[in-house]
């Protein structure tokens, strides 16, 4: 293995962290105001496909990435009006939303553009990438960057990350000093969701230039393990999203060389990220109230 | 200086959304600069009227005037910005976050994505804690800081907000003897610098040490306001109880029979795996009510999870009826004739959001007697059992089926001792079994712990009120970190002897 193909797979490896590393940090943040949901899955497939949309009908890739947050906003608002005003359970939400997108997204691939579970997009609706001998990079890489700190800062620095995390831990205490409870925790959904839906359509406009209806392939669990292992801290998240990353391109790297079988090596990503959850879970411990419904006596 | 009442409460009604009438009409006058006490039993509504005055509950009916003006609270935010303050018997602090960010927590300053400026706020409490005489460490995590700083803290959130009438629910009820000095000692300070306080309580001799003046409540009336100068304990008992309270247990003197409970070099560790229990050997006989007293925290909580199998000793053995149940499980000693009255009511004793039926068949749902030939719950025998607990201990409940949480804790209580009762025992391990139980349920749970011991059965009482432990015992042993400073019979050794065994002096060393 020379240093191109180290590099190589490098590149390849902060391609594939993006959908990981936002929909962790999301969720993260999201979990941290005390709201869990576990419909990340559908909010990256869903936003793939319509992200796609957004940036054919215009021809600005950006449009399809801005399309997709506004995706993972409404699904978002959805999950918080159910969990944070009605007080539902924060599960069943969640499934519903992967389940609504397993069933939208193939049929709308169907219904839109005619071909069967998977499109290629034209080159206008796909992101510019920087290119070099070893392969491409996005720019998208430097904004998850720039975002994970960003949100860790604002998590741990500011007066809305305390009141985050106030209302993820102990509401009650949050609620008798005037914080609005269902506020923070409602945008904290919203903002998680938006995060997600940005690295959904990522997936689609700008990593793969193409949308397929299982093409999220379990990036949001991924991430939700992501999301635990890394205590639920942004910036922690960041480095275990570039770990999954790495043994995704490693994987996609070993493949067609035929070492072992490629079903084993396809499988190396989810393992690692299993075996790296199970042995440091545990140690981590959520949020106090993390999905608690809030309601005052 | 003529008084001015700062806080009026006019006629105020309480209706739950289910029917209970919390409050029936309560008028509450509160003069500037006093210390006014609350006193009343569990569930008389103090806690209710205060939480209006809060604004964390709306009134059916009824006024609030701060200094001659009405107000309207519709959340506790409301009421602190009219400079009005709560310290709740559960504290509401982040445990996760340090003291710092907790007494900040939504006065952080200026922006909400600025940069907290924690040097500024660090002196701007350091001066708060200064000016008031007292210190708390801010930068360590609430969780690992002991109850009596927390509630310190909960006192500084409150001040930082420059409030001016700091109420506080049952502020004792979590705190050791020398903490209570000291809080005692900071609300003093606190009236001195012309602040109000409501002190709720249900302990004769704290609200007679502290309080001006003294205003009773029972079952949502005020029943009277009295100078705490003019007051005895037996007026106020009379006032909040309705009737003569006995004080004093009357306990016929009774040869103590058979061991039933030997514990032998019995060693436990701790939660963070230090000694908690050191080589402790002690019986428990028939007919016998032996105490241990001490200071919170010197292994009493290991020491009664060892002995009812809730823990894990790392050495010695212990004998329920010389058979050896060293490490057995809580379901298999139930069997062998041991009742649990646990220390934490609401974590082990009960499931509050249980209703009192099925609070009451547990552990007993294993029995023949409630259940179907099929094996599942005869619920129709489980009532009868509730009900029958429920007369035969006087315990005011709702009804059979309503949820233990809607009982006061004094009759959640109750419904324990009668549960574990029922399991027709023959030893009895009580801990803490009165804490944070009105007058008139100690005074029945008490008498009740001395007519098993006078029905010739075992009974072991851990507590940390050290009055109960001296006149409940037949023999006491003195515990400081984890070992017997002493064993004596009560009416051998004199409060100041105990008090030093409690500091760690043995009591040979004193007596010699």
């Amino acid at each position: 293995m020379d240093l191109g193909a180290i590099i190589s797979i490098l590149f390849m490896s902060l391609m594939a962290m993006v959908p990981i590393v936002l929909t962790s940090v999301g969720a993260a943040w999201s979990e941290r105001a005390g709201v869990v949901s576990i419909g990340y899955e559908g909010v990256l497939l869903m936003s793939a496909f319509f992200g796609a949309i957004f940036a054919e009908l215009t021809g600005h890739a950006t449009i399809g990435l801005l399309g997709g947050i506004l995706v993972g906003i409404l699904l978002g608002m959805l999950h918080g009006a159910i969990t944070v005003y009605l007080k539902g359970d924060h599960v069943i939400p969640g499934i519903g939303i992967n389940l609504l997108a397993l069933g939208v997204v193939p049929f709308g691939i169907l219904a839109y553009w005619g071909t069967a579970g998977q499109h290629q997009l034209p080159l206008n609706a796909q992101m510019w990438h920087i290119s070099t001998q070893y392969g491409e990079l996005s720019p998208m890489v430097g904004v998850t960057i720039v975002i994970a700190v960003v949100t860790w800062w604002v998590l741990f620095k500011t007066p809305l990350g305390l009141r985050v995390r106030s209302v993820g831990e102990n509401p009650e205490a949050a609620d008798a000093l005037g914080i609005n409870v269902e506020k923070y925790r409602f945008w904290s959904t919203v903002y998680g969701h938006a995060l997600a839906g940005l690295g959904g359509a990522y997936m689609s406009v700008d990593w793969l230039g193409l949308v397929h209806k299982t093409m999220s392939g379990g990036r949001g669990f991924i991430a939700l393990a992501n999301m635990v292992f890394s205590g639920w801290n942004p910036l922690v998240s960041l480095i275990g999203g570039w770990l999954f990353g790495f043994f995704d391109a490693l994987a996609s790297w070993l493949a067609p060389k035929h070492i072992i079988p490629g079903q084993f090596i396809l499988m190396l990503p989810y393992i690692m990220t299993l075996i790296i959850v199970a042995g440091i879970i545990g140690k981590a411990r959520p949020p106090k109230w993390d999905g608690r419904p809030y309601k005052r006596e | 200086m003529e008084k001015q009442p700062i806080i009026e409460m006019k006629g105020i009604v309480k209706v739950y959304p289910d029917g209970t009438k919390a409050l029936k009409g309560v008028d509450l006058t509160v003069y500037q600069g006093e210390i006014l006490g609350l006193l009343g039993e569990n569930g008389a509504g103090k806690t209710t009227l205060m939480k209006i005055l809060f604004g964390m509950l709306h009134p059916t009916s009824g006024r609030i005037l701060i200094r001659g003006k009405e107000v309207q609270f519709r959340s506790p935010s409301d009421a602190i910005t009219h400079g009005i303050g709560m310290v709740h018997q559960h504290f509401t602090l982040v445990e996760v976050f340090d003291a710092l960010h907790n007494i900040i927590l939504g006065m952080e300053g200026h922006g909400l994505f600025s940069r907290i400026d924690v040097k500024k706020a660090r002196e701007k409490l350091q001066k708060l804690m200064n000016d008031l005489n007292f210190q708390v460490p801010l930068d360590v995590p609430v969780e690992d800081l002991p109850v009596g700083v927390q509630q310190r803290i909960e006192i500084l959130k409150m001040l930082f907000r420059d409030i001016d009438v700091l109420i506080l629910d049952e502020p004792t009820a979590v705190l050791t003897p020398i903490e209570v000095e000291e809080l005692f000692r900071v609300l003093r300070h606190l009236k001195e610098e012309g602040k109000t306080i409501i002190f709720i309580s249900h302990k004769l001799n704290e609200v007679i040490e502290l309080t001006d003046r003294v205003t009773v409540i029972r079952k949502g009336e005020v029943i009277g306001t009295v100078e705490t100068k003019t007051a005895t304990p037996q007026l106020l008992a009379r006032m909040m109880v309705g009737r003569d309270v006995v004080l004093r247990i009357e306990k016929p003197p009774k040869e103590a029979g058979e061991p039933i409970l030997k514990v032998e070099n019995l060693s436990v560790k701790g939660d963070r795996g230090e000694k908690a229990v050191k080589s402790l050997s002690f019986e428990v006989r028939a007919g016998e009510i032996f105490g241990i007293a001490g200071v919170e925290g010197n292994g009493q909580t290991e020491l009664i999870e060892a002995i009812t199998g809730l823990r894990k000793p790392e050495n010695g053995r212990v004998y329920l009826n010389n058979v050896d149940i060293t490490g057995k499980g809580p379901r298999e000693l139930y069997g062998l004739g041991m009742a649990h009255i646990p220390e934490d009511r609401t974590h082990m004793g009960l499931i509050l959001e249980m209703t009192v039926t099925e609070n009451a068949l547990l552990g007993l749902q294993w029995k023949r007697d409630f259940q179907r030939w099929s094996g599942v719950i005869n619920w129709r025998r489980a009532r009868g059992h509730a009900k029958s607990l429920i007369e035969e201990f006087d315990i005011s409940a709702p009804g059979t089926e309503a949820p233990v949480k809607s009982l006061s804790g004094g009759n959640q209580q109750k419904l324990i001792v009668a549960r574990e009762v029922s399991k027709a025992p023959v030893l009895i391990v009580a801990a803490q079994p009165t804490r944070g139980v009105d007058v008139a349920s100690t005074e029945y749970i008490r008498n009740y712990l001395v007519k098993l011991r006078n029905e010739g059965k075992a009974v072991l009482l851990v507590s940390a009120d050290l009055d109960e432990v001296v006149q409940l015992s037949d023999r006491m042993g003195i515990i400081y970190e984890g070992e017997f400073m002493g064993v004596v019979k009560p009416e051998e050794v004199s409060t100041e002897e105990i008090g030093m065994m409690m500091g760690g002096i043995r009591y040979e060393e004193i007596r010699k």
